[in-house]
């Protein structure tokens, strides 16, 4: 009986030594532990993934084109970045900071902008020339200057003036030209484009007013978009 | 690329083209007006005009603001009369303060037979409207004389100048006290966008202000706009009358007729 229960206690060691070798070649199951390489190589394939993942999510930061736009009330010149996407690259999206020279007694300021394009239709003209017959869409501008607002200063009270003097949203609508810098790879290319647009308060002014034609109130610009990606 | 240079070429025109006529635009805000001095060259020609006038009849009106339809009615309405030897406009020219708007109010207004003078508004003053103003309008305090009458016009929009800038300018008002012997006149009216005890006016200084204005020779009445409403008070309850004016949105204008012993009034609507 002795012998027996020695026996016994032999067989269920030698089991549970002999398992163990058997046991890391089977994918570990949920609640076993692990043995320490299995959790670094977990651990490393984890981290290569969120790395991966968190390169994927910068990189899709990482301004696609440059532009250059000349007027379009929105500063004498603007430098801007900015994304394209969608199936066909019909959407983009751009950033722009505009440099406003010093208006009589004024100093010279900032203007920001945020710029939303839909560009629906590409045709091929032939050799390297894309058109872009029609463009458009909205953008946002911020005049940075002590002598505008967004809000209407205290003085003023509630309500006096109901309009921002330095913020303007703009439509417009306009044409581009393509030309591929290579044939094939890399996708790099100059646009040239130009627009009409017209900002809310001279739209509001067009629309309650016979007086106010629509060539009253359009403002043109043009300028040149470098795609690098 | 033959059809491509035709349509470079057409780019090209069209942004030339665009450079002439203000197209290309930086800011809505920018200072950038094709009229220079309109008030100078209007005053000299009432001056001239009025010159050997007794009796003279003029148009006060303000307030344009955003109501391009109704001004150009009302440029319709005045042109189709004989008897208007002048237009004083009471300021608010423009709602936003643009320059944009400082034209087409002005393409409107120079269609007048006869000239119009403007004075500042606060909304004129707006962005960079005071430097639009000072450049196709001119001086925010001046004066003219019509026939006998000298017509004092003061910038009183001082909550747009934070109350840090002489508004009221009681300097101007003092020098329109001096009489010049080369340019006579026996009786002063003024004019005003804000009126005294409005919440544009600095009233503080507002019982000084009349001061000044009593002792301006022979004041028979003053006029102001702003409130779009007509008005005919006395703010001050010393027998001077201030005569404010509708708003252009409201179709009518003031008549005033002055002679060397007394003045009249109507409300003209169209």
């Amino acid at each position: 009986m002795r012998w027996c229960i020695i026996k016994y206690r032999l067989y269920l060691t030698l089991f549970f030594f002999g398992a163990v070798p058997l046991s890391a070649a089977v994918p570990p199951e949920y609640g076993k532990p692990l043995s320490e390489e299995e959790e670094a190589a977990t651990r490393q394939a984890r981290f290569e993934r969120n790395t991966d993942r968190y390169m994927e999510f910068w990189n899709g930061l990482i301004p696609r084109y440059g532009k250059v736009q000349f007027a379009g009330g929105m500063g004498l010149f603007s430098l801007g970045i900015g994304w394209d996407y969608g199936r066909s690259s019909q959407w983009e999206t751009d950033l722009f900071l505009g440099y406003l020279p010093k208006f009589s007694g004024d100093k010279a300021s900032l203007t920001f902008t945020l710029k939303q394009n839909y560009i629906p239709w590409d045709c091929t003209l032939g050799g390297r020339w894309h058109l872009e017959p029609l463009t458009t869409g909205l953008y946002i501008n911020k005049l940075t200057s002590r002598n505008f607002w967004g809000r209407e200063p205290e003085k003023y009270g509630s309500s006096y003036y109901r309009f921002s003097t330095n913020t303007r949203a703009s439509i417009f609508l306009g044409q581009r030209l393509t030309y591929l810098l290579h044939e094939g790879y890399p996708r790099r290319s100059l646009t040239f484009f130009y627009e009409f647009s017209t900002c809310d308060l001279y739209l509001i002014t067009c629309m309650t007013n016979r007086a106010i034609d629509l060539t009253d109130i359009l403002v043109l610009s043009f300028g040149v978009k470098f795609q690098f990606l | 690329m033959k059809k491509l240079f035709v349509r470079l070429t057409g780019i090209c025109g069209i942004l030339l083209g665009a450079l002439g006529c203000n197209l290309l635009e930086s800011h809505p805000y920018e200072v950038n007006v094709n009229y220079r001095d309109l008030n100078r060259q209007a005053m000299d020609r009432i001056e001239s005009e009025c010159s050997r006038k007794s009796t003279i009849r003029y148009v006060w009106m303000g307030d344009t603001h955003r109501w391009y339809d109704e001004t150009e009615d009302f440029v319709k309405h005045v042109n189709a009369r004989q008897d208007i030897d002048f237009v004083l406009h009471g300021g608010d020219v423009t709602d936003f303060g643009l320059g944009r708007e400082y034209e087409w109010i002005h393409k409107t207004m120079r269609k007048l037979h006869v000239p119009y003078v403007a004075l500042i508004g606060n909304h004129d003053i707006l962005g960079n409207g005071l430097d639009v103003y000072e450049k196709m309008y001119g001086d925010l305090n001046f004066s003219f004389i019509a026939g006998t009458v000298k017509f004092v016009c003061v910038n009183t929009n001082a909550l747009e100048f934070d109350y840090s800038y002489a508004v009221p300018d009681f300097g101007f008002l003092t020098r329109e006290r001096e009489e010049d012997p080369g340019r006579p006149f026996e009786q002063t009216v003024v004019a005003m966008h804000a009126n005294p005890y409005g919440e544009q006016f600095n009233n503080n200084v507002a019982p000084v202000f009349q001061g000044h204005l009593r002792r301006l020779k022979n004041l028979r009445f003053c006029m102001h706009a702003h409130a779009h409403k007509l008005m005919v008070t006395d703010f001050f309850e010393d027998g001077i009358t201030y005569y404010g004016c509708a708003a252009m949105k409201d179709r009518n204008y003031l008549v005033f007729t002055i002679t060397p012993e007394e003045y009249s009034y109507e409300v003209v609507y169209y």
